[in-house]
C-alpha cells in the first residue's frame, strides 16, 4: 500500500522518467533475446517472415520524427498502450512455448522470455498510472487480435517464435521512442534530461 | 597472332558495405564497385520498402560522396525494412549486389560530440580538469527523438592506457587530482539509446600547472 501511495504522488515528469527506463530495458532485452535465437534459425525462416506481417502492423503509428512530434500527448500514450496490450497474449504464448523449442539455449531463452514478460507487466502498470494524469483520450486502446497458432512442425515453431520476437523487438523500440518523446515534452522545466 | 588480351566484360558484382543514420532522420548507404569490365560503368541504387511493391531509385548520389546514396528526411522512414540493391551497368551487361535489408533504427551512429573543451579549475582541494562538450548539432535530443549518452577517456600524454568514464546524459565531467605538471589527452564520444558509438572526438590537450612543487616550496619558505 505504501508503494502505491508514493507512486501516486509522483509527478508526471518522474513517472515518465521511470517508465522510459523500463521501456529502454525492455527493448534491450528483446534485442538480446533475438540475438540469442538468431544463431539457430534456418535462413528460409528469416526470408519468408516479413515484419509487415506482425499482428500489430495494422496499427497506424508515426514512422518518422515529423509525424511523431505532431501527435498529441494523450494519443501517443494511447498508441503506446495499444502496442503493449497487444503483446500480452503473444508473450504468454512464447513463455509456454520456450521450454519445448528445438534450440540449444532454450533454458536461457525461457528465462529471458520470462524477464521480458515481467518487464512488460511493470511497464503496463506504469502506463496505467500515466493515463490518470494525461486525460481521457489516452485511455482508448485499439484492439489488435492475435491468432494463437505457432504451427505444428518443430522448425516451423522455432521460426514463428523468432518471427514473433522480431515483431516484439520493433514494437518495443516504438514504445520506447514514443515514451522518450513524451518524457522530453514533460521535462520542459528540466531540459538537461533531454 | 593475338598478343594483347583485353578483358572487356560485364561489370563485377558491387557490394553494399554499410548503411548509417547519424540522427534517426536521414541515412546513407555506401557500396564498393566491383571490376568495371574495362568499360565505363554506371551504378544505380534501387530500394523497396517492406510495406510496398514499388521499387524506387536513389534520388541523391552526390550529398554523401562517391559510391553512396543519401536518403533525405522525406525518403527516410523508421520501423520499416528497406530492401536495397546496387546495380552496375556497362556496354557488355549488368551485375547486381547482394540485397541488404535495413531498418534505420538499427543503424543509428551519431556524429562526434562538438566543442570539446578542457579547462583547469581549482577548488580548496587543488586543481582539477573540467571537461565539457556539446551534442552533435544534427541530433535532436531536445524533442526526445534521439537520446544520447556519453563516454569520455583521459590519459597522460606518456601513458599507454586510456581511462574510460561513462558519463550518462551529462555534458560535463571533472577529473580530480590530476598529475601535477602533466599533459592530459581527452576524447569524448556518444551513443544513442539503442545504437552505435560515434567516433572519438579529436584529442584535446591540457597542461596541468606544477602545483605540488609550488606548494612544497611555499612550505619551505
Amino acid at each position: 500500500l505504501c508503494v502505491t501511495v508514493s507512486s501516486e504522488a509522483l509527478g508526471l515528469g518522474d513517472l515518465l522518467e521511470r517508465v522510459s527506463q523500463v521501456s529502454d530495458k525492455l527493448h534491450s532485452l528483446s534485442t538480446s533475446l533475438t540475438n540469442d535465437l538468431n544463431t539457430h534459425i534456418p535462413p528460409m525462416g528469416k526470408i519468408i517472415m516479413r515484419p509487415s506481417m506482425c499482428h500489430t502492423s495494422s496499427l497506424q503509428t508515426p514512422n518518422d520524427k515529423e509525424q511523431a512530434l505532431k501527435v498529441p500527448e494523450s494519443e501517443l500514450l494511447s498508441l503506446i498502450r495499444s502496442l503493449l496490450v497487444a503483446w500480452s497474449d503473444p508473450l504468454a504464448m512464447l513463455l509456454k512455448e520456450a521450454p519445448s523449442l528445438v534450440h540449444p539455449d532454450k533454458s536461457l531463452i525461457y528465462s529471458k522470455t520470462k524477464e521480458l514478460q515481467d518487464h512488460s507487466n511493470t511497464l503496463g502498470d506504469g502506463l496505467d498510472r500515466l493515463v490518470h494524469k494525461m486525460g481521457p483520450t489516452s485511455q482508448l486502446i485499439s484492439s489488435l487480435p492475435f491468432t494463437n497458432d505457432i504451427g505444428n512442425d518443430k522448425n516451423m515453431r522455432l521460426s514463428n517464435f523468432h518471427f514473433l520476437l522480431s515483431c516484439f523487438r520493433r514494437d518495443s523500440h516504438k514504445i520506447d521512442s514514443f515514451l522518450k518523446v513524451l518524457r522530453c515534452r514533460a521535462a520542459k522545466l528540466r531540459p538537461e534530461m533531454c | 597472332v593475338v598478343t594483347n588480351t583485353v578483358c572487356i566484360t560485364p561489370p563485377g558484382k558491387p557490394k553494399i558495405t554499410s548503411c548509417r543514420s547519424p540522427e534517426k532522420e536521414t541515412f546513407t548507404c555506401w557500396w564498393e564497385p566491383g571490376y568495371d569490365g574495362g568499360l565505363p560503368t554506371t551504378y544505380a541504387l534501387y530500394y523497396r520498402l517492406e510495406t510496398s511493391e514499388t521499387v524506387y531509385e536513389c534520388s541523391d548520389y552526390h550529398t554523401a560522396g562517391p559510391n553512396s546514396c543519401y536518403f533525405n528526411k522525406n525518403d527516410t522512414s523508421i520501423w520499416v525494412n528497406y530492401n536495397i540493391t546496387v546495380v552496375a551497368t556497362n556496354r557488355r551487361g549488368t551485375n547486381y549486389s547482394d540485397p541488404v535489408d535495413v531498418d534505420v533504427v538499427y543503424i543509428v551512429q551519431p556524429h562526434t560530440p562538438e566543442n570539446v573543451t578542457v579547462l583547469v579549475k581549482a577548488d580548496e582541494q587543488g586543481p582539477y580538469l573540467r571537461v565539457s562538450w556539446e551534442k552533435p548539432r544534427n541530433a535532436d535530443t531536445s524533442s526526445g527523438w534521439i537520446t544520447l549518452v556519453y563516454q569520455l577517456r583521459v590519459k597522460l600524454k606518456n601513458q599507454d592506457e586510456w581511462e574510460e568514464h561513462d558519463v550518462g546524459q551529462q555534458k560535463t565531467f571533472n577529473v580530480f587530482s590530476p598529475h601535477s605538471g602533466g599533459t592530459y589527452m581527452v576524447q569524448v564520444r556518444c551513443k544513442p539509446d539503442h545504437g552505435l558509438w560515434s567516433e572519438w572526438s579529436t584529442t584535446s590537450y591540457i597542461q596541468v600547472p606544477d602545483y605540488i612543487t609550488r606548494e612544497r616550496s611555499m612550505w619551505i619558505i
